[in-house]
């Protein structure tokens, strides 16, 4: 809810309609190609897990295939005068692994080392580097269900109380399961909130999420269990989210600015984002 | 600063003589009218019968020749009117208000000069356009809406910005670089339903004028353009009506004398009403929609003696677009006091007082669960003397100085959550502009002529503000506050105009001009249509003046005793500390949007061709500019320069009206240009089952040509002896071939097989026709 591009979101629902005059129609257009670069998807969470990169790299952009994976390269993790190297799963090549499960903690920066990679097919190695440090002092005090009826949409909204240092600039995502399933699954459904405009130190029943009747994954019966998943992020996996999210949406000459990458925090061209954050959950039972 | 004040001293000290040189002769001034109305007419030309001695009536219809003491046969012609000419033995001061006839040559006191006047060739505009309300008019309209920028579009220089949108783009300048006045005001926002129509009401307009770049020295504050909108004055004769019901809006005009010949009024307004049919619907989600826009513009004027004339005008125009679940608002709101002053015949002066207010509003109910309301305004209020001296035929000066404050809130947001209630006020910027200017206008000789001016402008910033120092990452380091009322930064810098003419016969001339221009407040906007939600935000420690050197020059010719006019104008702009914004900025609702700003370079060049040809009933021109615009930004793009959102190599219009007979009028639009540019990926990868994009350059690929054909015909009703009532029924088709233009193009993930992606067009409109009754009596 705070952070703007949730409000971009009635001021295109009310415009959208003046659009009804507008067709959409699948056009072929031909596109340039361009080398291929490293893309990572690598996070230490607060979690007690083995930690994971997965490395896949760039295609051309009607190759319409899965993204192509990086095996055999040298993936290692330092932090705290650690330093990890993690071995690729054998089942699933391209993913990276930590060799036990450890919990990241806040504070401490993670350093994300890749080499005896040729992504770009030159024939020589290039190598990548990626940081980030574990923000937290966030508590999770509750979460609760509350249903919202409109004209246009009906379902729950997801409530949470919570508390973050006002003296420091916080970000957050929000995560829910229903039941233990993930339903912000992906990069839209993801939501990323800023403190920039509203730091009042405590949010009491603040809405972090909306389970829409009308979708057979998000709507809630008696009994289930919603799960909230506040998550501390850094500028960095912030901005990728926010960058991401954008350009998913698409251009609407409206609001948009010029088509952009996004941005990463990988070094040397890389795209994609590694992230360490803290995570903080909260459960409730949908009472019948 | 002492040498500047020195040779402003200088310069004062010329002109003070000059003016004391000139007192002796004798002079003709007055006011030019249209008979029919007593409406004055901008730009009426004035001249001496067989000579090359003239003047141009000003932006109130006045005009003063100081001649020598002789006989003088005075021609006054007007575009569209029949031409005057009053015999006069000039032995003393003399007033001559006269009165031109529309569409009839009137005989008086000698004869008639039936060839259309040449101001073209003798002005010493360049890149400037002046289009007849009339000729407006008969174009064909977007859904029968007579708009005037939508016209303007159609001239050489000027390109539409976004598919049916009333932004435009002059000579490679950005939207925000355009000023736009209505009586004076500023109308900072000039759409209206996001920017398919434009604020202004064609009933209530007398007079459109677009600078291009050699913009008058006494207007400034954006780099691109001047578009100069004035209102009419009200009928000084008759009460009158005029009107019109379309396929989207109606409009009812309402003017007339209060007190005959002194005091005259004009009140119009105009309301769309789509809502109305919406409630028609037995769906909900549609019936309950309140979707309409409005303009009021009012008018006042008061001859209060043959020295002395006040003018009051308002315009207040609103968009709703709201249901019961969240609305938004916006509008302008301006208001002009206008007072003009004779000191004597030769010295013409005009004191405004005005106020510009534009809003928007978006959120919930309140009391509503989620309620949230966001908003945003900024105010004008200024003063300004303008000041006109008409010592001799050959020379004209103005002068005069401006004071306007900047209030801008760029944001304002309060939402109610359950338990919770959240505000958040982004600070208020506060500014002031002010200087003062001087131009003049000398014939040397019968073949050349020059104009010279200079504008000192000045930029204040003003407390309470807090501005923020930022490290080469763009990050926050400091901040300082400054206390309310305290002037804290400060800008100044002169700006130099020039013209030159020079006039082979005629039938031929060639100009040259030079202009700089300085802007100091521009809009947080980096998206091609823009929407009412852009704030303007003014320069600060942090974002210097953008300044803009523009050099042109055109060969212009006459044939057909002038009823063919052919133009081409070549011109190059350089635009210096331009701004822009970092990829994916945050430009709304950021209290640090100094942080998003990347400063840089860009350049404009082109050429513009235009032909128009105008008699007995027919009207078309041709227009074409060759152009390009780049943008160099060391922090964009990787360094290397791209081609600006608007830059459109080809750009071509075509437009031909025609009166069939007196009854019968046919017009034709047909458009063409490049493909805008357009960022394209050239590869993507996947995260978290998202297909990204990857780019390797901004506005590397051009969307495919643009182009459209529009058409109307107009029927009028039979006019009779005696009958005031005339009516005309118009029927307009845009897009008359339904091409698919693409007004935005994205990928899509495709839902059925994510491996899948496809390009996908968005076209706005096909074939869109509509039908108006207009009426006036």
């Amino acid at each position: 809810m705070g952070s703007v591009s949730t409000y971009r979101i009635p001021a295109l629902f009310l415009l959208a309609s003046l659009l009804t005059a507008s067709c959409t129609e699948r056009i072929d257009i031909e596109l340039d190609s361009t080398y291929r670069r490293l893309v990572v998807q690598g996070a230490v969470t607060s979690d007690s897990v083995r930690h994971r990169v997965f490395l896949t790299t760039t295609s051309d952009y009607f190759s319409n295939m899965p993204s192509p994976r990086v095996s055999g390269a040298q993936v290692e993790l330092s932090f705290s005068n650690q330093r990890i190297t993690l071995g690729e799963n054998p089942f699933l090549p391209g993913l990276y692994e930590t060799p036990v499960a450890f919990r990241g903690e806040v504070g401490t920066t993670y350093v994300l080392e890749i080499s005896q990679v040729d992504v770009d097919a030159d024939g020589q190695n290039e190598e990548y580097r990626a940081e980030s440090t574990m923000p937290g002092g966030a508590e999770l005090d509750d979460v609760a269900l509350r249903y919202f009826s409109s004209p246009i949409v009906n379902g729950y909204q997801v409530l949470m109380w919570a508390s973050h240092p006002v003296e420091q600039k916080d970000l957050f995502g929000f995560r829910i399961r229903k039941n233990g399933v993930l339903i912000t699954d992906s990069l839209a459904s993801y939501t990323v909130f800023s403190d920039d405009l509203f730091d009042s130190g405590y949010l009491p029943g603040f809405p972090v999420g909306f389970l829409s009747d009308d979708e057979p994954r998000e709507r809630v019966f008696p009994g289930d269990t919603v799960t909230f998943e506040l998550e501390s992020i850094d500028q960095a996996y912030y901005d990728f989210v926010t960058d991401a999210q954008l350009e998913i949406i698409g251009n609407i000459p409206l609001f948009s600015g010029p088509a952009a990458n996004i941005k990463s925090n990988i070094s040397n061209g890389g795209a994609g984002i590694f992230a360490a954050y803290s995570i903080l959950r909260a459960s409730t039972v949908l009472e019948p | 600063m002492l040498r500047m004040l020195k040779s402003c001293l200088i310069l004062l000290a010329l002109f003070i003589s000059t003016i004391l040189g000139a007192q002796g002769n004798p002079t003709i001034s007055g006011y030019v009218r249209d008979a029919a109305t007593g409406e004055e007419l901008i730009g009426a030309s004035i001249s001496i019968l067989n000579t090359s001695t003239g003047t141009i009536a000003n932006a109130y219809g006045y005009y003063a020749l100081s001649l020598t003491p002789g006989f003088y046969n005075v021609v006054y012609s007007y575009l569209g009117f029949g031409t005057i000419i009053k015999a006069v033995q000039l032995d003393q001061d003399v007033v001559f208000n006269v009165e031109l006839s529309e569409e009839s040559l009137e005989l008086e006191e000698v004869t008639i000069e039936a060839e259309r006047p040449n101001d073209n060739i003798t002005n010493l505009e360049t890149g400037s356009t002046r289009l007849p309300i009339q000729t407006i008019r008969k174009i064909p309209a977007f859904l029968g809406e007579v708009d005037i920028i939508k016209a303007i579009q159609l001239l050489p220089g000027v390109q539409v910005t976004s598919e049916g949108s009333s932004g435009f783009s002059v000579r490679g300048g950005g939207r925000d670089q355009n000023l736009i006045l209505l009586d004076e005001a500023t109308v900072y926002n000039a759409s209206h339903l996001i920017g398919f129509f434009s604020v202004f009401n064609n009933d209530a307009i007398k007079d459109v004028k677009l600078y291009k770049g050699d913009i008058p020295a006494s207007a400034g504050g954006r780099l691109a353009s001047l578009l100069d909108v004035r209102m009419k004055e009200g009928n000084r004769k008759q009460f009158a009506a005029s009107g019109g019901i379309g396929t989207i809006a109606s409009r009812l005009t309402l003017e007339g004398p209060i007190v005959s010949d002194k005091v005259s009024f004009l009140l119009a307004a105009r309301r769309t009403y789509a809502d109305l049919f919406l409630k028609l619907s037995r769906d909900e989600t549609i019936n309950q929609n309140r979707l309409y826009f409005l303009d009021l513009n009012g008018k006042v004027n008061y001859i209060v003696n043959e020295r002395n004339r006040l003018y009051f005008s308002t315009y207040y125009g609103r968009d709703v677009f709201a249901n019961d679940f969240a609305g938004m608002y916006f509008g302008n709101r301006t208001f002009t006091l206008r007072w003009n002053h004779l000191f004597s015949q030769k010295l013409f002066s005009n004191f405004t007082l005005v106020n510009s207010h534009y809003f928007y509003d978006l959120g919930t109910p309140e009391g509503s669960s989620q309620y949230f309301n966001w908003m945003s305004m900024l105010d004008d209020y200024g003063v300004k003397g303008d000041f006109i001296w008409y010592p001799s035929p050959e020379h004209t000066f103005r002068f005069g100085a401006w004071a306007t404050y900047h209030g801008i809130k760029p944001g304002e947001i309060e939402a109610e959550q359950g338990d919770i209630t959240m505000t958040s006020v982004l600070p208020v910027n506060h500014s002031l502009d002010d200087g003062l200017y001087f131009s003049g206008e000398s014939d040397l000789g019968e073949k050349f002529s020059l104009r010279y001016g200079l504008r000192y402008s000045m930029f204040h910033n003003v407390g309470e503000s807090t501005v923020y120092a930022y490290d080469e990452d763009y990050q926050v380091t400091d901040s300082i506050h400054y206390q309310a009322g305290e002037f804290f930064n400060f800008y100044h810098g002169l700006e130099p105009r020039f013209a030159a003419n020079y006039s082979f016969n005629d039938k031929q001339s060639i100009k040259a001009s030079y202009a700089r221009t300085r802007q100091y407040i521009q809009l947080a906007s980096n998206s091609s249509a823009g929407t009412p939600l852009e704030i303007w935000f003014p320069s600060s420690p942090n974002v210097r003046p953008q300044i803009s050197d523009q050099v042109s020059l055109g060969y212009f010719q006459n044939f057909l005793d002038n009823a063919l006019e052919a133009s081409v104008e070549l011109y190059y702009k350089k635009m210096t500390h331009s701004i822009d914004f970092r990829d994916h900025a945050q430009l709304l609702l950021n209290p640090r949007l100094e942080g998003e700003i990347r400063v840089g370079e860009a350049t404009s060049y082109g050429a513009e061709f235009y032909v128009k040809y105008e008699r007995e009933g027919f009207t078309g021109w041709i227009s074409y500019t060759l152009s390009r615009t780049i943008r160099d930004f060391p922090e964009i793009n990787q360094g290397n320069p791209y081609p600006a959102p608007y830059d459109k190599p080809h750009d071509l219009a075509l437009v031909l009206t025609y009166d069939i007979s007196p009854r019968w009028i046919v017009a034709a639009n047909w458009i063409y240009s490049s493909g805008i540019p357009y960022t394209l990926p050239s590869g993507r990868y996947e995260v978290a089952g998202n297909i990204l994009p990857l780019y390797t350059g901004r506005n590397e690929y051009r969307l495919p040509d643009y182009h459209r054909l529009d058409l109307s015909i107009t029927f009028k009703g039979k006019q009779k002896p005696g009958r005031r009532w005339n009516g005309e029924w118009n029927l307009s088709v845009y897009n008359a071939y339904a091409r698919k233009n693409i007004w935005t193009l994205n990928f899509v993930q495709d839902a059925a097989n994510p491996e899948e992606t496809y390009a996908e067009m968005t076209y706005l409109f096909s074939i869109v026709p509509a039908i108006t009754y207009n009426f006036k009596f």
